[in-house]
C-alpha cells in the first residue's frame, strides 16, 4: 500500500459520494485530504492553504472545471503550480485535450477504481507506487 | 471632515439600452438586466441567448430567464445541457435548478434522454420534485440504465432524497454492475441512509 | 437528563452532506453531538416524531427551517465591531487597493446592507477613523440600507444597549458614545449624522441602482437564506452596485460558491473577500 506521506489533496466534486469515495481511499494511504463542491470554493482553498495535489471534476455548479483550472493558472507561481488531475464522465479525446488545454496536468475518466487512483495520485506527487 | 454625508446619492441614469447584441459587453449586460425586468422580455432574452459569447451576459440572461420561470424560459435553456462547453451547461443546470416548478414537467423526458450526458447532468432535477415523484423516476431510470455515469447520478440524488420504495430498484442496479467498485460503494451508502421504513 | 435521541451515522451524514450543500457549513464526526441535539431541539418543537419527516422539511425549507437550525451554530447577535478581521482587512488591504485605483479626491464610497439596527456602518466608521491612516486625506462616504424601515429609524437614532457594545474597550465607547442612563448609549451626534440610512430592497434593482456605485460593500448573512433565484439577482444587483474592481465582504460562514459566480475570489491576510473585476466601464 503506497505511503500518501501526509501529502495534500484537495478533492474537488459536487457529488458528495465521489467524494467521500475518494477520501476514502486517500486517507487509507496515507493522504491528507480537503474537499470542495465547486470551482469557486476550490478556489477559495488552495489561495488559503497549499496543496499537493487537486482532483477535479468538469460539471460543477457556479464554476466547472474547466473554468476553475484557467482562473487557477492566472494565480500567483505558488498557486498556479499546483498539479491538477481531472477525473471526470466525459470520455471522448477532445474532453481530455480541453482539460489539458485548460490547465489539467492529467486526464483520467469515471469511474476510476480506488486503487487506481491511489496510484495516479502518488505518481503525481511524486511517491513511489 | 473625512466621513462625508450627501443629502441623498446619486440617481444612477443610464440611456436606454439599443439592443441585446450591440456595444461593449458592459453595455449588453445593462441591457440584458433591464430587459429581464420586463414582462415580454423573455423571447428577447432567449433570441438573444444563442449569440451571446461573454460569460457574465450570458449569465445575466440565464439569470433573467430564470426570473420568468416559464415553459419558455425552461425551453430556451434545455438545448444548453447538451453544450460542448462545461461552462454553458453549468450555467444551464444552475439556471433549470433555479425554477423548479417550470423545469418539473420536462424532467421525465430529459431522464430518458438519448445522450447519457443529459441524463446524468439531468437527475440534479430530480431533487427539488415531489418525493415520491422523485423516487418513481430516478428508480424507473436505474432499472433500465447501461451507462454507469448516469446511475451514480441518480444514487448521488437518492442518497438524500431516497425512500423504501426505490430499494428494490437500487438492488437492480448493483447487480448489473458488479463489478464497478464506485457504484457498489453508493449503492450501499444511500441504501443504508434509506434503511427501513 | 435527557440525552438526545439518537442520530444514526446514515442520518447525520444525510444531514452534514445536505447543509454542506446548501450553506457550505461542514459539520464533521467532531460536530456530531450538536447536530443531534439540534436535530432534537427542533423535532421536539416542530413537534415531529420521525427524521425523514423532520429532513423532508429541512430538505425543503418549510417556514426558513435552514436558517433556524443553523442558528444554533452561528453568532446571530449584531454588535460593533463584529467579525473585526473583516475590518481589519478593509483598513489594511481594501481601502489602500482602492484609493490607488482611484483618481485623488475621489469619494471612497462604503455600503452597509443590510445594516439592521446601525452596528455595522457605525462600527466601519468607528473602525475607520481609529484605524485607517489615511482617514483624515481621503473623503470617505458610509451608507447603511435595510429592508425594515423600523431598522433603518432605529440605526438614525444610534442609541444601543450595553450588549451591542461589548466588544468595544471603554476608551471607545468613550470617545464615540454618551450614556443616555441606564444601559443605553448612543452614538455621538458627529457620527450619527455622517452615516446615511436608508430603506432598500436587495432584490428590487431599481432600489439598489438608486444608491450608485460602492468601492466597498459588506452584505453579511442574509443571501445564504434566500432561493436560488432570488441569490442570483440579489448577487447581480450587488455586482451592478460595485465599482469595477470594488470589492464585497460576507459573513464569514457564507462562501460566493453557494452564491455566483460573478465575483472573483481575493485571498487576504484578514479575510477572503470578493472582487467585481477590475477594467471595464461602469456597467
Amino acid at each position: 500500500m503506497a505511503d500518501g506521506a501526509g501529502k495534500r489533496i484537495l478533492v474537488v466534486d459536487d457529488a458528495s459520494l465521489v467524494r467521500r469515495f475518494y477520501r476514502d481511499a486517500l486517507e487509507r494511504a496515507g493522504f491528507e485530504v480537503d474537499e470542495a463542491l465547486n470551482g469557486v470554493e476550490a478556489l477559495e482553498k488552495v489561495l488559503g492553504e497549499p496543496f499537493d495535489l487537486a482532483i477535479v471534476d468538469v460539471n460543477m455548479p457556479q464554476m466547472d472545471g474547466m473554468t476553475f483550472l484557467r482562473t487557477l493558472r492566472r494565480q500567483s507561481a505558488a498557486v498556479s503550480s499546483l498539479p491538477a488531475l481531472v477525473i471526470s464522465t466525459e470520455a471522448a479525446r477532445q474532453d481530455a485535450a480541453a482539460a489539458r488545454a485548460a490547465g489539467a496536468n492529467f486526464y483520467l475518466v469515471k469511474p476510476v477504481s480506488q486503487e487506481r487512483l491511489v496510484e495516479h495520485v502518488s505518481i503525481m506527487c511524486g511517491l513511489p507506487t | 471632515m473625512p466621513l462625508v454625508r450627501r443629502p441623498s446619492p446619486p440617481t444612477e441614469v443610464a440611456a436606454a439600452p439599443a439592443s441585446l447584441t450591440e456595444g461593449t459587453s458592459d453595455q449588453r449586460w445593462a441591457a440584458v438586466r433591464a430587459v429581464a425586468e420586463r414582462p415580454d422580455g423573455v423571447p428577447l432574452l432567449a433570441a438573444a441567448l444563442p449569440l451571446e459569447s461573454d460569460p457574465r451576459v450570458r449569465e445575466a440572461i440565464f439569470t433573467g430567464l430564470a426570473r420568468a420561470p416559464t415553459a419558455e424560459s425552461v425551453e430556451a435553456v434545455i438545448p444548453y445541457l447538451r453544450s460542448d462547453d462545461a461552462s454553458l451547461r453549468t450555467a444551464a443546470i444552475d439556471a433549470l435548478r433555479a425554477m423548479p416548478e417550470a423545469t418539473r414537467p420536462y424532467v421525465a423526458g430529459l431522464l430518458a434522454d438519448p445522450e447519457a450526458d443529459v441524463r446524468l447532468l439531468s437527475c440534479e432535477f430530480a431533487r427539488t420534485l415531489p418525493e415520491s415523484e422523485a423516487n418513481r423516476l430516478l428508480g424507473d431510470l436505474l432499472v433500465r440504465e447501461t451507462e454507469k455515469n448516469v446511475a451514480a447520478a441518480a444514487v448521488e440524488v437518492l442518497a438524500e432524497i431516497g425512500r423504501p420504495e426505490v430499494l428494490p430498484a437500487l438492488a437492480s442496479c448493483a447487480e448489473r454492475f458488479a463489478g464497478d467498485g464506485f457504484l457498489q460503494f453508493s449503492i450501499k451508502e444511500a441504501a443504508d441512509r434509506i434503511g427501513q421504513p | 437528563m435527557n440525552e438526545p435521541p439518537a442520530v444514526t451515522g446514515e442520518e447525520f451524514r444525510k444531514v452534514s452532506d445536505f447543509l454542506y450543500r446548501r450553506t457550505g457549513m461542514l459539520f464533521t464526526e467532531t460536530k456530531r453531538y450538536y447536530v443531534e441535539r439540534r436535530i432534537a431541539d427542533r423535532m421536539s418543537f416542530l413537534k415531529i416524531g420521525s427524521f425523514p419527516t423532520y429532513f423532508g422539511y429541512l430538505r425543503g425549507d418549510v417556514d426558513g427551517e435552514i436558517e433556524k437550525f443553523i442558528n444554533a451554530f452561528t453568532v446571530n447577535e449584531t454588535y460593533f465591531y463584529r467579525e473585526e478581521h473583516q475590518l481589519r482587512c478593509l483598513s489594511t488591504d481594501l481601502l489602500n487597493e482602492r484609493v490607488r485605483a482611484k483618481k485623488p479626491g475621489e469619494t471612497l464610497r462604503i455600503w452597509s446592507v443590510p445594516c439592521a439596527t446601525g452596528e455595522e456602518p457605525y462600527s466601519i466608521a468607528m473602525w475607520l477613523l481609529d484605524n485607517w491612516p489615511e482617514v483624515d486625506v481621503q473623503d470617505i462616504e458610509i451608507v447603511g440600507s435595510d429592508i425594515d424601515t423600523e431598522c433603518v429609524a432605529a440605526a438614525q437614532r444610534g442609541e444601543f444597549g450595553q450588549r451591542a457594545l461589548m466588544r468595544l474597550s471603554p476608551a471607545l465607547i468613550e470617545k464615540y458614545f454618551e450614556a443616555l442612563g441606564e444601559d443605553r448609549w448612543r452614538i455621538v451626534a458627529d457620527l450619527r449624522q455622517s452615516v446615511q440610512f436608508t430603506a432598500a430592497n436587495l432584490m428590487n434593482r431599481s432600489e439598489t441602482r438608486q444608491h450608485g456605485k460602492f468601492d466597498i460593500i459588506f452584505c453579511r448573512n442574509v443571501l445564504i437564506y434566500f432561493d436560488d433565484a432570488s441569490r442570483r439577482l440579489a448577487a447581480e444587483n450587488l455586482f451592478e452596485s460595485l465599482v469595477p474592481g470594488g470589492f464585497i465582504c460576507l459573513g464569514h460562514t457564507e462562501s460566493m460558491s453557494r452564491i455566483s459566480p460573478l465575483f472573483e475570489v481575493r485571498r487576504f491576510a484578514d479575510a477572503i473577500v470578493y472582487q467585481r473585476p477590475p477594467g471595464g466601464t461602469n456597467g
